[in-house]
């Protein structure tokens, strides 16, 4: 394999560098090559055109690095998994981008490189592709659906055989039985993986797959002898910080500052600044989320949550003054949405009210629920009305409006634990504990019902009982799916109404809006496939393969 | 983050790099002897500030290794590309690449672990009288060794004894103290860790065992 035929992208925000790596790529038989300057060239082209491979510099200029450009591609989709990723650094960036955790790129090189290991770098990285692209065209990620049980037969499928590749299809097989909520296969996998030989990714796995287990003790045992060994493993410090946040927030955060030190990132100064939030630890909180706010000048990596945050950690010390200044920037920074000026407005509410401004606190509260009225609230923004609604004096409706988000999204363990912290906040912990788990519950026991009718033969009712519930909750893909299941089962025990197939094929979209990457999706699009005749309407796939084998996602 | 001293390193070696692309094209348009000699110095000078930089981080505690997983082959293929050795070629390096081929994939950071085997590749040829083998074998037990082996006169009894701090007369020594360093700071959650030894049998044998 050569670079002649292929198509590249070259990123790096220095005219000189671009020029070199030019020259360095033409030198390896490159011949197509694009350049872009920084993010927003990089990402405008991308949006554009398909490329085979990507070379990008790590340091970007305008407060922003490639380790976040890659993060953003990959999130937006905007680079398909054929696309061979290759980040360049100095030494400077070089920890930043061999610890990537979740968003690595395919490989790296350290400066200076000669012509010829830049392209047998390049020319590695679509060998590996191409030779698993069978397991990556089913993986669940992002927004596509993925479908992980063809990938796990994939893997099996090059395990058989004498793959080059064999540690890599075992760690993407060791992923997907943790997706799939199949720990015990899982812990098998990295048991006998480290029997070979031992490796950061097999020994955090295992540990991963301890914790999925509900051996709690052990996993965190695994995970502390992991980063004695392997100090700049940050999936390692992830892991951890995830297991301690259930028990023990104080410990959560010093892991997290750990895990910056090892090396900077957007995601995790987040992470702190809520941990630290939380912890009332509100100076810590408050120069994290400015960190997060302030470091990319580019605008393209913010968050709502970020200035959130700020304004909440500035208020708690009693600077009024600047949790409003964030306020007012979170506005100028995104796309006005009602979600934007309803997340606004709550916070805003939350410090007048600590500020004493009672008036100007209801105020905003009135706007924030007028807003939540008119439209559709993703979780985040519904839960800070709700946050809101205590501090106003409305603890009412801010039970109504987290038992709705609750609802909605019962399967979501972020989202549940965000409303607890709601609860946490206003000092009712111990109800809103036992308001969400009642809530999960009951959705578990809705959807169990509901299956125990139709296998009592009383599929009306059940078909009934989940539509009802599925058009209400329209986020909760568990529900959507068991709709499907009983419309579709309805067709298959009754005959063919098309009118009840089409509402199967409504609920399968809404739970591919919910979660692309719910484990149960494949099962109900292949039933549907089975049940509809051949000019029925397709399911919605934009997110998923096509045949030619070119993934729409990266 | 980094100190001042770290940044002038880092700002030394981005100099490099631009200045290596010059000679590449000025090699391309002209090549001469001349030209090879300062290529062999500009990777030479590289490697120095690369085992400087380490050395300067361990002492203040921040030195942090990336442990992933690597496959040798094409670690091996790495290195042996990147090797200068000066002109006239007076010894051929060699290695059985179908057995690195067998061991798979091994972890280890992969860019400090060059850097050792470059200079021990270096010093090898330095001594050898016709050739330097490189040879990797996993450990009875655990660890992978890889052994840099030439057909010299072999170590001198002072470096055998650890009475000196270098691998011959006119070195620093920065090169095994840094191969030291790297070595050790290879550890696996089991507890075991990475060493350097060093050896005589039919010329200078240099081990680098990885955990």
């Amino acid at each position: 394999m050569d670079l002649r035929d292929k198509s590249g992208l070259l990123i790096d925000d220095l005219a000189d560098m671009r020029n070199a790596m030019r020259i360095q790529l033409a030198d390896g038989g490159l011949d197509r090559c694009d350049m872009a300057r920084n993010v927003k060239e990089a990402v405008a082209k991308l949006t554009l055109k398909r490329y085979d491979l990507i070379v990008c510099d790590y340091a970007l200029g305008q407060g922003a690095d490639g380790q976040q450009l890659l993060e953003l591609l990959r999130r937006r989709q905007l680079m398909p998994l054929s696309t061979a990723f290759l980040m360049v650094t100095g030494e400077s960036g070089y920890e930043q981008v061999a610890t990537a955790a979740e968003y690595a790129p395919d490989d790296y090189l350290i400066k200076p490189f000669t012509s010829a290991t830049l392209q047998a770098r390049l020319v590695r990285i679509l060998e590996k592709k191409a030779a698993l692209m069978p397991v990556y065209r089913h993986l669940p990620l992002a927004d596509k659906r993925g479908d992980p049980e063809k990938a796990l037969a994939a893997c099996d499928e090059l395990l058989a055989g004498d793959s080059r590749y064999q540690f890599d299809v075992l760690r993407l097989k060791g992923d997907l039985l943790i997706g799939l909520e199949r720990p015990d296969e899982a812990l098998q996998l990295y048991e006998g993986a480290l029997q070979q030989r031992e490796t950061p990714w097999a020994a955090v796995g295992r540990a991963r797959a301890l914790a999925a287990l509900g051996r709690t003790e052990e996993a965190s045992e695994n995970l502390h002898k992991a980063l004695d060994a392997y100090p700049n493993y940050l999936a390692a410090y992830d892991s951890l910080a995830a297991l301690l946040e259930k028990s023990d927030k104080g410990a959560a955060q010093d892991v997290v500052e750990r895990a910056l030190k090892v090396a900077p990132s957007t995601q995790r100064t987040r992470r702190l600044g809520g941990l630290a939030l939380e912890n009332k630890d509100f100076a810590r909180a408050e120069t994290a989320f400015r960190r997060a706010v302030d470091k990319d000048r580019s605008g393209f990596f913010k968050s709502h949550d970020d200035y959130a945050g700020l304004a909440k950690s500035c208020s708690e010390q009693g600077k009024t003054k600047e949790a409003l200044g964030a306020i007012q920037d979170m506005g100028q920074h995104f796309v006005r949405t009602p979600e934007l000026a309803a997340r606004q407005a709550a916070v805003e509410c939350q410090v007048q009210a600590k500020a004493g401004n009672t008036a100007a606190a209801e105020a905003a509260l009135q706007r924030a629920l007028q807003l939540g009225k008119e439209a559709r609230l993703d979780p985040n923004t519904a839960l800070e009305v709700a946050q809101a609604c205590f501090v106003g004096g409305r603890a009412d409706e801010a039970r109504r409006l987290i038992e709705a988000v609750a609802e909605d999204h019962h399967e979501n363990v972020d989202v549940l634990d965000r409303a607890q912290s709601v609860f946490a906040h206003a000092g009712l912990g111990d109800e809103g504990a036992v308001l969400l788990e009642a809530t999960r519950k009951r959705m578990i026991k809705l959807n169990n019902d509901a299956i125990a009718m139709s296998r009592r033969g009383e599929l009306d009712q059940a078909m009934e009982m989940l539509t009802e519930a599925a058009d209400r909750l329209r986020n909760n893909c568990q529900v959507s799916i068991n709709a499907a299941a009983a419309l579709l089962t309805h067709i298959q025990r009754n005959g063919m109404n098309m009118e009840r197939l089409e509402r199967a094929r409504g609920y399968i979209d809404q739970a591919q809006r919910a979660n692309p990457t719910h484990p149960r999706l494949a099962e109900i699009s292949d039933l549907y496939r089975k049940v509809a005749p051949a000019d029925a309407s397709a399911l919605d796939e934009s997110g998923s393969v096509t045949e030619q084998g070119e993934p729409g996602a990266g | 983050m980094d100190t001042l001293v770290a940044a002038a390193i880092h700002d030394a070696k981005n100099s490099l790099h631009a200045l290596d692309t010059w000679l590449a094209r000025a090699r391309a348009e002209a090549p001469s002897p001349a030209l090879e000699q300062a290529c062999l110095l500009s990777s030479q000078i590289n490697a120095q500030l690369v085992e400087l930089l380490a050395l300067y981080r361990a002492d203040r505690g921040r030195l942090q290794l990336n442990v992933n997983d690597h496959f040798l082959a094409d670690f091996v293929d790495d290195l042996l590309a990147e090797l200068v050795l000066p002109a006239p070629a007076k010894v051929v390096v060699e290695c059985d690449r179908s057995a690195v081929q067998m061991l798979g994939a091994w972890a280890f950071d992969a860019y400090l672990v060059k850097f050792v085997l470059l200079d021990a590749l270096r010093n090898a040829a330095r001594h050898a009288r016709h050739r330097v083998r490189i040879e990797l074998e996993r450990e009875t037990g655990g660890g992978l060794r890889i052994c840099v082996g030439d057909d010299g006169p072999g170590f001198p009894a002072a470096v055998l004894e650890g009475a000196t701090a270098a691998m011959d007369a006119d070195s620093s020594g920065l090169g095994l103290a840094f191969a030291r360093l790297i070595a050790d700071r290879h550890a696996t959650p089991s507890g075991r860790r990475g060493r350097v030894e060093l050896g005589n049998r039919d010329g200078a044998r240099f081990s680098l065992i990885l955990p």
